[in-house]
């Protein structure tokens, strides 16, 4: 029933990471247009250096996104192939970390054009740090089943 | 480490197989290798009764303290 319902909720985690995956990639497709809007009508900057700013930072933070978004798959895959207490896992975590500090970074720099950007960076980096919990877990959860793998 | 298992000088004592010593205590032959080869990080009470009442010893004879 558990392993059931697990299995029901990886399932739609994938499909969800898909979305946001095809999102990033529409947004990517559109980024002048967005990032337009956002200097103009939301930070209230007409100058071109701001808008050449925001679409850069744009395009660095879906890369970012990206290499998030694509351990979270990686992530949900192992799991669903039941490889859950594995060193892959703690390194795509690692890779998440790294890839939420950087967006958060990126954001931070944002909100130089718009100051609610500094929010983004906030929620990235409180991510980052459950993230960075979870991994800690993962990693002492891997050093026990080494223990109990090597005891005869 | 400190703790030397010394199973092999046993078993050669004792002439049995590690198939043989394997089957008779319950244990794959790939777990008494990683015992035999001092890669266990512990082993069982269990196992241990397992292996002095095949071997007919006492545990200290198979295993060992050493300084480091």
């Amino acid at each position: 029933m558990d392993s059931k319902y697990n299995d029901s909720v990886i399932r739609w985690t994938k499909i969800a990471t898909i979305i946001f995956i095809l999102l990033v990639v529409a947004a990517d497709c559109t980024g002048p247009i967005i990032t337009r809007f956002v200097t103009v009508v939301w930070a209230d900057r007409l100058d071109t250096p701001a808008f050449v700013m925001m679409t850069v930072l744009f395009y660095v933070g879906t890369l970012f996104g990206y290499v998030v978004l694509f351990s979270v798959f990686k992530l949900l895959d192992n799991m669903s192939k039941d490889i859950v207490f594995d060193r892959a896992n703690t390194k795509l975590m690692r890779y998440i970390v790294i890839g939420l500090i950087s967006a958060g970074l990126v954001c931070a720099i944002a909100g130089y054009i718009w100051i609610s950007m500094l929010y983004l960076t906030v929620v990235a980096f409180f991510m980052a740090l459950i993230v960075l919990s979870v991994k800690i877990v993962f990693d002492k959860a891997i050093t026990m089943k080494e223990d109990l793998d090597l005891t005869i | 480490m400190a703790i030397i298992v010394n199973l092999d000088v046993m078993m050669a004592k004792r002439k049995i197989s590690s198939g043989e010593l394997a089957e008779k205590i319950g244990i794959t032959p790939a777990n008494l290798s990683i015992l035999k080869n001092q890669k266990a990080k512990a082993v069982r009470f269990s196992t241990l009764n397992d292996i002095c009442k095949a071997l007919e010893c006492q545990p200290g004879d198979i295993l060992e303290y050493q300084e480091d």
